[in-house]
Formats: C-alpha cells, sequence, structure tokens
C-alpha cells in the first residue's frame, strides 16, 4: 500500500517533470529575411516537405543513389530542380538566399503538413490546394500556381467524348482522397454512382486501368503525363474562385512572410511563368464540361 | 453496496465470488480493478481515491500543456465532431457488412484448416504439411499487404470469372489472414482435449471423423470461444485496412474529411464507434471466461 502509493507518486512526478515543453522559437522581425535570422527549423537550412513519391511534372529528374525518392516512369526526385515544384522550391531558396546544398528535403505522408504541434520542417509544398477551412490549421503562403482539375480516361471507357457535366453523372470516376479532385466529382458532377476515393493517385489509376473506373479526376497538369490514354476534358471552376496551390506552414510562423516576398519576386520577374512553360503542359484546346 | 463484501445473511452460490475454492477477485470483474483483489469497502475507496488522484493529474498536465489549444481545437474539435460523426457512421455500415462476411467465412475455412492439421496418420503428411504453411504463410505477412496484393492483383489478371469487386477481394484477404490465426486457437481447442477420450469413441466404434465430429469438435470449439471471440475483434478494427483498395468505408470517409478540412476529429470520432462496438464484447468473453471457470470450478467439486 505504502509502496504503492510511492510508485504512483513518481509516476506523477515523471509526467509533470517531462510534459510541459516550452516554446523557444524567436519569431524574426517582418523584412528581416536572410538566412542568419529567418525562424528556420535547422539553422542555416530550408527544410521543404514533400510526398514520397513525388510524382511528375511536379517532381522530375533522376534521383541518385542515396536519395530517399525512387524516381520512374512517373515519379521523379525533389533534389533533382526538374518539374514545377522542384525547379520553384529551388528558386524560392535562392530568392531567399540560400544555396542548392543548403536546401533539404523531407518525405511527408499527407496528414504531416497539416497536423498541430511543432513540425519537422519549414513548410510543406505538395500541390496543395488552400481553403479558408483548411486555413484554420495552417498557415498558407501566397498562392504559386492556378489549378484546373480535368478527367482522364482509358481508350474503350464509356467516359470518351463525354462533353458534359451531366454525361458524367452515371459513370464510375476516381480521385485520390484529400484532393480537390475529389470535391470537384461530388460538387460539379453529383454523380449517381459513388466516386472512388483512393489513399493515392497511383492506387486509383491501378483500379482504372484495371477497369473498375471509368475515369480518375486530376490535376490538369498531370493530365498530360500519360496516367491514362485520353484527356476526356477539362472542369469548370468550383464555387469557390479560382484553385491556387500554396506552401503549407505551422501557423504564426514568421517564415510566411518571408517566403510571401520572395514569391512576388517569382512572380513580378516572371520566374514563375517561365517554369509554368517550362515544366508544365497544358493545352487550351482540352474542352471545359458544360 | 452489493460488491463491499459478502454479508452472511445473503447467499452466495457456489463458484460465486466469495467462493473460498476460488483465488480472491477471480470472480467479478469490477471490484477487482477497484480494490485490486480484497474487496473490503476501505480498499474499495482506496482504489476509488488513487484512481481520481492519478487520473486527475494527468488530466491536469495533458490540459495545462502548451500545445493543448491545438490538439483540441484539430482533435476534439466539436463542431468537425458533430458534423462527421453521422457520415462516418454511415460508412461504418460497410465495415459491419466486410467484418461479418468475413467472420462467417473465416469460422468455416479455419475449421477446414484446423482439421487437416490435426488429421493422424503418415498418409495424411501432405494435407497437414499444406495446412502448415498456409498458417504460417498468412500469418507471417502483414494483413494490409495481403489486402494489397489480392485486390489490384486479382483484378488486374483480367481473368473470365475472377470478380473485380475490392469489397470481395478486401473480405477474401481479410478471411485469408484471419482463417490462419483461428485455425491455431481451433488447434489449440483440438489439442485440449485429451487422446483418451478420442480412443475411448474409437473403441465405441466410431470411425475417426464420427470420433472427431461427435467427441472431439464440440469440447474444442466450446473451449476456445474466448480467444475465437478476441480475434474476431481483431478483425473488425482490421476491417478499415480495406480502405486501401479504394473501398471508401468509415476509415476512408473519415479521411476524406480529415484532409479535406486539414482536421483530426473525424479520426477521433471514428474510433469511438470502433470502441463502442468492441468494448460490450470484449465484456462478454470476460463473462464467457468467469462463466466457464465457475462452471468448471463447481463440477471440479462435485
Amino acid at each position: 500500500m505504502r509502496k504503492g502509493l510511492l510508485v504512483l507518486a513518481v509516476l506523477a512526478i515523471i509526467a509533470t517533470a517531462c510534459a510541459p515543453k516550452t516554446s523557444t522559437s524567436t519569431s524574426a522581425a517582418a523584412g528581416d529575411c536572410t538566412p542568419d535570422t529567418m525562424n528556420l527549423h535547422t539553422p542555416g537550412q530550408l527544410t521543404i516537405a514533400t510526398g514520397n513519391p513525388a510524382y511528375k511534372p511536379w517532381y522530375g529528374g533522376t534521383s541518385e543513389s542515396g536519395s530517399d525518392w525512387k524516381s520512374g516512369k512517373y515519379t521523379g526526385d525533389p533534389h533533382s530542380g526538374e518539374g514545377y515544384e522542384s525547379a520553384f522550391a529551388y528558386s524560392l531558396a535562392e530568392q531567399l538566399g540560400f544555396t542548392k546544398d543548403q536546401v533539404t528535403w523531407l518525405g511527408i505522408p499527407f496528414g504531416k503538413s497539416f497536423a498541430p504541434g511543432p513540425k519537422d520542417f519549414d513548410f510543406a509544398m505538395q500541390q496543395i490546394s488552400m481553403t479558408p477551412q483548411r486555413a484554420k490549421a495552417v498557415d498558407f503562403s501566397d498562392g504559386y500556381f492556378d489549378v484546373n482539375q480535368a478527367l482522364i480516361a482509358d481508350n474503350g471507357s464509356p467516359a470518351i467524348g463525354v462533353t458534359t457535366l451531366a454525361g458524367l453523372k452515371d459513370l464510375k470516376l476516381g480521385a485520390p482522397v484529400g484532393t480537390t479532385s475529389l470535391q470537384v466529382i461530388q460538387e460539379l458532377v453529383q454523380p449517381n454512382v459513388e466516386p472512388g476515393v483512393y489513399p493515392d493517385l497511383d492506387t486509383a489509376l491501378k483500379d482504372l486501368h484495371n477497369g473498375q473506373l471509368d475515369g480518375v479526376v486530376v490535376d490538369f497538369p498531370d493530365a498530360f503525363y500519360g496516367y491514362a490514354d485520353q484527356i476526356v476534358g477539362q472542369f469548370p471552376q468550383l464555387s469557390g474562385g479560382q484553385e491556387q496551390f500554396g506552401l503549407a506552414f505551422e501557423k504564426g510562423n514568421s517564415l510566411t512572410s518571408c517566403v510571401n516576398q520572395a514569391i512576388a519576386t517569382l512572380k513580378s520577374n516572371g520566374t514563375l511563368k517561365q517554369l509554368e512553360d517550362q515544366w508544365l503542359q497544358t493545352d487550351a484546346s482540352v474542352p471545359v464540361f458544360s | 453496496m452489493a460488491q463491499s463484501g459478502p454479508s452472511p445473511n445473503v447467499y452466495v452460490p457456489p463458484g460465486g465470488e466469495s467462493d473460498p475454492r476460488m483465488p480472491p477477485g477471480s470472480g467479478d470483474r469490477w471490484p477487482k480493478i477497484l480494490g485490486g483483489g480484497d474487496t473490503s469497502a476501505r480498499n474499495v475507496w482506496i482504489g476509488v481515491g488513487s484512481t481520481l488522484i492519478f487520473f486527475g493529474l494527468l488530466a491536469i498536465i495533458v490540459v495545462r500543456s502548451p500545445g493543448w489549444p491545438e490538439i483540441k481545437d484539430q482533435f476534439f474539435n466539436a463542431a468537425e465532431f458533430k458534423s462527421s460523426f453521422p457520415v462516418i457512421l454511415r460508412k461504418f455500415v460497410r465495415n459491419i457488412f466486410i467484418f461479418c462476411a468475413a467472420e462467417v467465412l473465416v469460422l468455416i475455412f479455419a475449421m477446414v484448416i484446423a482439421v487437416l492439421r490435426s488429421l493422424p496418420g503418415p498418409v495424411f503428411t501432405p494435407l497437414r504439411i499444406l495446412a502448415a504453411a498456409y498458417t504460417d504463410l498468412f500469418r507471417g505477412v502483414p494483413t494490409i499487404l495481403v489486402i494489397f496484393l489480392l485486390g489490384y492483383g486479382m483484378p488486374a489478371l483480367e481473368l473470365q470469372g475472377v470478380p473485380d469487386s475490392d469489397y470481395l477481394w478486401g473480405i477474401v484477404a481479410l478471411t485469408l489472414v484471419y482463417s490462419a490465426y483461428v485455425a491455431e486457437v481451433y488447434r489449440a481447442g483440438i489439442q485440449s482435449v485429451h487422446p483418451s477420450q478420442v480412443a475411448a469413441a474409437r473403441s465405441l466404434g466410431l470411425s475417426r471423423w464420427q470420433s472427431m465430429r461427435h467427441v472431439v469438435l464440440p469440447q474444442a470449439v466450446r473451449r476456445v470461444i474466448p480467444p475465437l471471440l478476441n480475434d474476431f475483434i481483431g478483425l473488425q478494427k482490421d476491417s478499415a485496412l480495406v480502405f486501401v483498395l479504394g473501398v471508401v468505408d468509415a476509415l476512408g470517409q473519415a479521411q476524406i474529411i480529415q484532409q479535406g478540412d486539414f482536421n483530426f476529429t473525424p479520426f477521433v470520432a471514428l474510433s469511438v464507434i470502433f470502441i463502442a462496438i468492441t468494448i460490450p464484447q470484449a465484456r462478454f468473453v470476460d463473462w464467457l471466461i468467469a462463466r466457464d471457470q465457475r462452471k468448471r470450478q463447481s463440477s471440479a467439486a462435485v
């Protein structure tokens, strides 16, 4: 009994001693944007998180040995500087005053980009569409890419040749979880058949090629990467206005304003536009579903 | 309090909690948890007191932690819970369908495996090897891998007559994995029946199969019901893994909301649902074990 109380007391003391962790992060004053003064996860390093595998056309190139990423037909390596987001990341880092070697990549599952608490990275760059609801959990940078959604399908699918949203209603469509692609299906198509939702793009495409899906909704630039035989069409915008990708930061991170300054510079000096032209295909002739 | 101790005026059935033949506290579960064995009023109150202090301290530590406001908003968000719970619950019907179907199949299939593995005689060596290889294989491969391999592999064969339903392959995968576990549980039950019973049955003129069917199996199955239910609780939880095939079950729905809203409360909501169905089963298993123990104690006394 005495012994038991003692054990409980010791346990409680241990718990009390290790629980409260005081936050030690110092916030840099606005405008104070050099690698030495910025609020960074690892001093002197810009740590960027993205998914692994990292998909083309956002991440391209060939992975070197020792890299956590494995480049392939559909995937690339963030370290390569090739692909839109990889190239954008290195332009951004340069603008902020980092050398190429000072950029560290961290592979994370999508949920980690918005999990509460201190993050293992400075920001997540993972084709994250910004919505007001999501902005409650993270701070977003200014948008760095305007994105539309498109439907891809294999030859022989009943989706081929469809030009209207109404024509898609009875098709079995699919999308990866957590994307606005799913939202597009639910809000714009309002299908009679329940859409398939997949843990990632890869698994959705497998069901497409197995014939279990009639079509998969993807970000428009993805549609050109041979994931399926044909691009059926583009979707009009959702009610929230032009969909944009943003970088996700821990709430209250002072780094956000520095990154926003850099994004503004890359926009005004034409770098972003040039990266888009270089890495992302587009085709104005792809019809928009009416 | 009825549990505060046996009163001399109250009739206590043999095998009840105050039965001197039983180890202290092995009868009912709650007094054991609260009083730590001796169920006198004083001990129960000490148990309640130290519990309150201990968990109270823990709660204070958690709530006062610097990250708590964020955690509260992201994991225990009332508005998010309210809006997501009914949607997830509706999709939970699919999990129920998946695990019910798998449980029925497991009961049958695992029995076949267990019987094959328990067949005596040298002629049946290949069948015993087959059954042993099966249990080794499917207990060794992680459940999620079996689901991946079957769910994406089988439809890709594009064979005539091979169905491409994600549900079906999810159920098949769960059945294969859990049959391996349950077959071992059955086998333990079969082996727990004393060989002299088979000898007796055989001497009465029953065939090998008849003695298995009428003497061994009925006793074996009755003995393994508690561990069997434990495996089923595991199976019910693993029904959520079928989401990796694109079946929008309760986990799929929770993740859709989680990633759409950047909020983890849907996961908490789903956990509540799983707890609500598994706890009654766990208590039922406890009750079965206690009843079984009482029965055995009283029959031993006869």
